[in-house]
């Protein structure tokens, strides 16, 4: 089987937590004595042992997990919790139904169900490799003598033309490993058969049956860890690390997390356009970009609801360029401008050209750090000294610390004056909200709605204004 | 002749492989044993005894700056399939590591998984090891020594790897495949009608086949005796 990417040594395990957590299920299933009850499979001839029904794994998560007798109706009427439990355990293969093998469903009766072997199990062999569902393709191929489903033909083909090099080894394999099944017993060759099928009908799933394996963007990378059968000292000064490193995260109790999203939630709803709508009218549906136009990073007159969101964090003040500007206005009108000026300067080093750096560092000094500079900022002797050390050798984030200084200066003292002063009472009560355009009586507009021009063709007269605008991107109702 | 050679010793190198990812199937399941156990350690030293002389016998050749070009390409098709097979046992190998750690044998409290497979797989060990029979008897302990050389075995053959792609270069987008798509079912293996037949049929449907096998037979048996007194009463 070709092996994925080889796993960084001493990387902690990272597997998908809900696999660990079923196998334990499954496992706890094997106990002879408080196990699920077993029976036998009688085909024609032969016999297979270990065979559960529906109802009885069922029956037998109930009991494990006490759950509730109120929600416990009767044994013909399961519970659906432990009905979607047993559920989850099939469309993951670690439990196969024998009747109906490309249906993964469990059913609380009578239809019989069994263990999937753990060398196929979904942690030990994920991610499926291409190599390995070529050689199973092959080796179906030569038993049902190239009668494969449809979409099997087609996965066939596609990997031929993407490994077309090692389809030698492909063949060669597939012939000694259906040899190599013949030395077994009939009963045993069914049931590994079965088995291999059930892993590949969960990893590479017929169109049209959800993936179970599936998982959102950015996720997927788990590497598995490494079995250290000999510890050597490398190995426990990893584990050291380890817990040094997790014990310093910061964690914060669910509750405190969930209430501050909460209350996020609430402060935001009627500032965001999808939640909201906005007004005068989306522009995605009635081609009128005022939305945009309105709310245009520098506009001369803001919207009411811009205007509420500086009000929420010193960092939607700053962030916004109008609401930038009035800041500044008003910290002239309390003679603390320098601050935002050397702030301003320092986001500037921040994020500027490499080239300009030592210049830059040097203009700064001279202009709000030096002693009798013209727009001294106050910055407690301990920040100024280090700040003064850094100088020495400057690089762009050598006045950080300075930095955040005054930007707390700013939060907790002249930010909390911006809100209750007249200035800003006063843009507040100029802000208005526009009115919202009037809906046609018809559907269909007479104006014939045209297709954007296309990007290929240059800008002739207006430039857009619609670049920018903070919600024109999710304007989608 | 090398290529003959290396035919050979690469057949029997897939081989051995093709019957340890076998085995390896059943590790935790309801077949696991000492026996068992020990059948991989045996199938798992041969394979590597055979693609240590397989690996040594490509690279002399490869690195031989005189050969032929149509010979290095054929030579190349059989590097990159030595290459891929040797992935394949040292990811079986892995995994054998890891199921074997997870589903220790002597440990009462972790009861191994029951999936139905009950035979004994000496057969298949046989096939490995190219004998005609096996008789193993393990001791009680064996898996626990076991694991900590199958770590061992386990890092040597990925050391080999790491060899192999440093000594020779393959680029694996210049070698043709020798066998196109479906080639697999111009030879007939003798895929067998019982094996075709038994993994369509299920458990379903099996009384029902069985009464009606019974009523026919009472039926035939029953024209039989009225046939037999029929001709007892004529003459």
């Amino acid at each position: 089987m070709a092996a994925g990417p080889a796993p960084p040594p001493g990387r902690p395990r990272a597997h998908m937590p809900h696999l660990t957590k079923m196998e334990r299920v499954v496992v706890s299933m094997q106990d002879p004595d408080q196990g699920v009850k077993m029976r036998s499979q009688r085909l024609l001839v032969t016999v297979i042992p270990h065979a559960v029904t529906g109802s009885d794994v069922v029956q037998w998560l109930t009991q494990k997990f006490c759950i509730s007798e109120e929600a416990r109706r009767s044994p013909s009427h399961p519970s659906p919790e432990a009905l979607h439990l047993g559920a989850v355990l099939v469309q993951h293969g670690y439990i196969y139904p024998l009747r109906d093998p490309r249906s993964l469903v469990l059913r609380p009766d009578e239809t019989p169900y069994r263990f999937q072997t753990p060398y196929f199990w979904t942690s030990t062999l994920w991610p499926a490799a291409e190599l390995d569902y070529a050689i199973y393709l092959a080796k179906k191929n030569i038993r049902k003598q190239g009668t494969l489903a449809d979409y099997e033909k087609e996965c066939y083909d596609r990997l031929h033309t993407k490994i077309s090099h090692a389809w030698d080894l492909v063949l060669m394999q597939a012939r000694e490993q259906l040899r190599a099944a013949k030395q077994r017993r009939k009963g045993d060759r069914l049931v590994i058969a079965c088995q291999e099928q059930t892993y590949w009908l969960v990893n590479r799933p017929p169109p049209g049956a959800p993936s179970v394996l599936e998982q959102g963007p950015g996720r997927g990378f788990c590497a598995a860890s490494r079995v250290h059968m000999t510890k050597s000292a490398d190995f426990y000064k990893q584990e050291i690390e380890y817990c040094r490193r997790a014990l310093g995260r910061t964690r914060v109790k669910s509750s405190v997390c969930l209430e501050a999203y909460l209350s996020f939630c609430g402060q935001r709803g009627p500032h965001d356009p999808l939640v909201s709508g906005c007004l005068p009218s989306n522009p995605w549906i009635s081609d009128n970009d005022a939305y945009w136009v309105m709310n245009a990073p520098t506009v001369a007159a803001p919207t009411k609801l811009r205007v509420e969101r500086w009000a929420f964090s010193f960092r939607e003040l700053l962030e916004d360029p109008v609401g930038r500007a009035h800041f500044m206005d008003f910290l002239g009108k309390e003679f603390s401008g320098e601050n935002l000026s050397f702030w301003e300067a320092c986001e500037e080093l921040r994020y500027g050209a490499q080239a300009q750096v030592p210049t830059l560092v040097d203009a700064v000094y001279q202009q709000f750090l030096a002693p009798g500079a013209a727009r001294w900022v106050n910055i407690d002797s301990r920040t100024m000294e280090r700040t003064l050390e850094g100088l020495r050798q400057p690089h762009r984030y050598v006045l950080d610390d300075a930095q955040l200084h005054i930007y707390m200066l700013m939060k907790k003292d002249s930010y909390p004056r911006f809100l209750k002063s007249d200035m800003y009472k006063g843009l507040l009560a100029e802000a208005g909200i526009p009115l919202e355009t009037k809906k046609r009586v018809f559907p269909f507009s007479w104006r014939p709605r045209h297709s954007s021009p296309s990007p290929a063709l240059l800008p002739t007269a207006v430039e857009p204004t619609a670049a920018g605008g903070p919600g024109g991107g999710d304007g989608v109702a | 002749m090398a290529r003959e050679e290396c035919k050979a010793l690469l057949d029997g190198f897939n081989k051995t492989t093709a019957c340890y990812h076998h085995l390896v199937l059943t590790v935790g399941g309801s077949a696991d044993s000492q026996n068992l156990r020990q059948e991989l350690q045996k199938t798992r030293q041969k394979a590597q005894e055979l693609a240590v002389s397989t690996c040594a016998r490509l690279t002399a050749v490869l690195r031989d700056r005189g050969l032929a070009a149509d010979e290095r390409v054929e030579f190349e098709r059989l590097w990159v399939a030595f290459s891929g097979c040797l992935d394949l046992l040292e990811a079986d190998m892995r995994r054998a590591l890891e199921l074997g750690a997870a589903f220790p044998l002597h440990a009462p409290r972790r009861p191994l998984v029951r999936t139905g497979v009950a035979g004994a797989s000496s057969g298949v060990a046989a096939r490995a090891l190219s004998t005609r029979s096996l008789r193993l008897e393990a001791e009680g302990d064996f898996d626990v020594a076991d694991l900590r050389e199958l770590e061992r075995e386990v890092l040597q053959v990925g050391e080999m790897i790491d060899n192999m792609e440093m000594k020779v270069n393959v680029p694996r987008w210049t070698v043709q495949a020798r066998q196109a798509a479906g080639a697999e079912l111009l030879s007939t293996v003798n895929a067998g009608p019982s094996s075709v037949v038994s993994v369509e049929e299920r458990g379903g449907g099996c009384d029902p086949r069985k009464a009606l096998a019974a009523i026919l037979f009472g039926a035939v048996l029953l024209a039989a005796v009225a046939l037999a007194v029929c001709v007892a009463k004529l003459s």
